[in-house]
């Protein structure tokens, strides 16, 4: 019986599964409010920035590396869309943009983490700043609002949560979750099935023998981070889809949220073993505290005393289950 | 290989010293490029000066004022109405802000390098007083008069502020409440189960927003009485009464984050003996407006929603209804009157406090002369 138990503690994303759960049913018996679907759309909707930060960060750590100008870069293209926007740029426009500016914050860092050796604490400290510099340079320092209720362009909200009434799904469906996992599935799968994933998981197992074995260290490594980017501006356009408002200046600390979630879900921080349900799961454990505690009327310093032990219990626990390994 | 990375290294380090020094230099010019100055008076107020004072004020005189940031478009207000004073006065302002309100050293630096181009006054809104106190010093020594806005300069020494041109945000909290407590004063007249008011605020370190949070509070026990509500929801603003009817729920988010903060405020919006809440910053009343997204319950004839400054989303949520009204600062003047009082204090002239006031904004007057050019963007 302990060793059955043993077992399905082992995997990590089997225990932030568990764990999610009994988050979820301390809070419905803690309060009523808990389990209305107007919590679970709150839920969905606040974890969807982190969420796709998180993705798009797993696979640098994957590499062993690490991406610190996520949050920035998500709100640099934020703010980049946002001044094409009010110039007039049709929206859909404004978001491959945004894409593409993102993914060349990513290129950079890809470039300078693999070709030039910087460290990658170092390399994305850097573009951090740039890009939160260069986000406040191009709006002119200025906050930005994205359009909503019935302005020109507000259709791209839908894509993330349904904002109006009488179509064909509900108000409030979370789309955006729907959009969520269709990214996890299709990451997963690139990390898991694929070359791209196999070789990037090998660069951060051992990084000089996938380069004896032949196989093109520098550019899986820039693709990586490359992903990192893309992925980040992605979480850009699904901040302002949900918040719609966006500061110059801002980001800074999102990508902790993101490389908590990340590291809870499983994903070694060395390098070589990585998880895109295990992030999105640690993604959700992070929201469901966010948004639950309030609820139980606990204190913002009690919350942030709190969130901090459960991160260093679920990564000690993941570190003591590959020690059994 | 080796070699191409210590060329490399030593290039880069090389750029980042060129570049942090241009930036010195450069940083003064553009904000003085933007400033315009007008003449008519400059003749009249010259003579003025020379019998006060030695100090000659012209188009040359440059008063540097060191805001918070330039990050909310409150700031850009400020720096509006600076400008209209200078126009004003015939002279010229150096509008200045560090890029965060959490650069402090930023702007200690600008402070110093202020003070070393001794000029007649400074204008001074201290992101951190203790960190300023050797450069506030150096300019008293100096004999050059420092007028504190918006937060001012709190815990300075004796003397070294002259005056503050600053809203009274503990009068201004009040006043949300005053006209909060006009419309729902029957509900809260000795009621027969509980009735809650909601409280969100961005935090509780910075004083400008304690100040909001509390003024707004004592101010509604004032009109409920004193014995009929009960505080709860954050160590800091606590006052329990579990016999009274009224309850004042205080939320406040870990972290200065829009999704936290949503949090925060859906957790009360949730709570069915709720009849009105109050965010006493842009932040709060964002996380507001983003939470009732999702509940609905926010109107006129519903829960009613007030709320503190503007930014676009907060003045279409006015204008639609959604938050039955907010307070506005008045950014153009706090920025106009210090430089005013800045003014008098270069020529010796007697300067106090003067509170730039708050006005109430609701659908029906936002568009008005007086309360359209408060509202920014």
């Amino acid at each position: 019986m302990l060793d059955r138990l043993k077992k399905i503690f082992s995997n990590q994303q089997t225990v932030v599964v568990i764990a999610l759960v009994a988050i979820c049913i301390a809070f419905s018996l803690m309060t009523d409010k808990f389990m209305k679907p107007t919590t679970f759309t709150d839920i969905a909707k606040y974890s969807y920035y982190v969420a796709f930060m998180a993705i798009g960060v797993t696979f640098v750590i994957a590499t062993g590396g690490i991406d610190l100008s996520i949050g920035t870069v998500a709100m640099c293209t934020a703010l980049i869309g946002g001044v094409l926007m009010e110039k007039g740029v049709n929206m859909f426009i404004v978001m491959l943009v945004m894409l593409v500016i993102g993914s060349l914050f990513g290129l950079l860092n890809g470039l300078m983490v693999s070709k030039l050796g910087l460290p990658a604490f170092i390399a994305t400290l850097g573009t951090m700043m740039v890009s939160r510099g260069l986000g406040s340079i191009v709006s002119n320092v200025k906050s930005i609002s994205f359009p909503q209720g019935d302005a020109v362009g507000s259709w791209y909200r839908e894509i993330f949560m349904i904002t109006k009434k009488g179509g064909v799904l509900a108000k409030n469906f979370p789309t955006g979750f729907i959009l969520l996992v269709i990214a996890a599935i299709i990451m997963a799968l690139v990390l898991n099935k694929t070359r791209i994933g196999r070789y990037i998981l090998s660069i951060g197992s051992n990084k000089e023998a996938t380069r004896l074995s032949g196989i093109n260290v520098q550019k899986f490594e820039t693709l990586a981070y490359v992903f990192s980017g893309f992925f980040a501006a992605l979480a850009g356009i699904a901040y302002v889809a949900v918040f719609t408002t966006v500061l110059p200046n801002s980001g800074n600390g999102f990508e902790l949220d993101a490389i908590a979630a990340v590291v809870i879900g499983g994903t070694s921080l060395a390098g070589g073993i990585a998880s895109i349900f295990g992030t999105v799961i640690g993604v959700f454990i992070m929201t469901v505290l966010k948004v639950g505690f309030p609820y139980i009327g606990v204190q913002p310093h009690y919350q942030l005393f709190i969130t901090g032990i459960i991160l260093i219990f679920a990564v000690y626990m993941d570190i003591l289950n590959r020690r059994r390994k | 290989m080796k070699k191409t990375k210590k060329i490399v290294a030593t290039l880069m380090a090389a750029t980042m010293v060129l570049a942090s020094l241009s930036a010195c230099s450069a940083k003064t010019e553009p904000v003085k490029e933007e400033t315009k100055v007008v003449e008519d008076t400059k003749e009249e107020k010259a003579e003025e000066v020379a019998e006060v004072k030695e100090v000659v004020l012209d188009a040359n005189t440059v008063i540097p004022v060191i805001a918070k940031g330039f990050q909310h478009q409150f700031w850009q207000a400020v720096k509006q109405g600076s400008e209209e004073a200078a126009a004003k006065y015939g002279i010229k302002v150096d509008f200045q802000g560090p890029e965060s309100e959490s650069a402090i050293p930023e702007q200690v630096r600008f402070l110093d390098a202020a003070i070393n181009q001794a000029p007649v006054a400074i204008c001074l809104a201290s992101l951190d007083t203790e960190a300023s106190l050797e450069s506030i010093k150096n300019a008293k020594e100096a004999g050059i008069p420092i007028i504190g806005f918006d937060s001012g300069v709190p815990g300075a020494p004796e003397g070294a502020i002259k005056a503050n041109a600053a809203t009274d945000n503990v009068a201004a909290g009040a006043k949300a409440a005053e006209e909060l407590h006009k419309l729902i004063s029957e509900k809260l007249a000795d009621p027969a189960e509980s009735v809650r008011i909601g409280v969100v605020s961005q935090e509780a370190n910075s004083q400008s927003i304690v100040d909001r949070t509390s003024g707004f509070i004592n101010k509604m026990i004032e009109l409920v009485g004193e014995d009929k509500v009960s505080v709860i929801g954050h160590d800091k603003f606590n006052k329990k009464n579990d016999a009274a009817k009224v309850i004042l729920e205080v939320g406040i988010p870990a972290n200065v984050k829009d999704d936290e903060a949503a949090a925060v405020a859906s957790a009360i919006m949730n709570k069915e003996d709720l009849v009105a809440i109050y965010g006493s910053n842009e932040f709060a009343a964002n996380a507001i407006i983003n939470a009732n997204e999702t509940l609905e319950i926010l109107g006129a004839d519903k829960v009613i929603g007030v709320g503190f400054d503007a930014g676009k989303k907060q003045k279409q949520a006015v204008k639609d209804g959604i938050l039955v009204g907010s307070i506005t600062q008045d950014p153009v003047q706090i920025g106009f009157k210090a430089v005013e009082l800045a003014v008098m204090a270069a020529k010796g002239e007697e300067v106090s406090d003067i509170d730039t006031g708050s006005r109430w904004y609701t659908a029906e007057n936002m568009e008005d002369a007086e309360i359209a050019p408060l509202l920014y963007d």
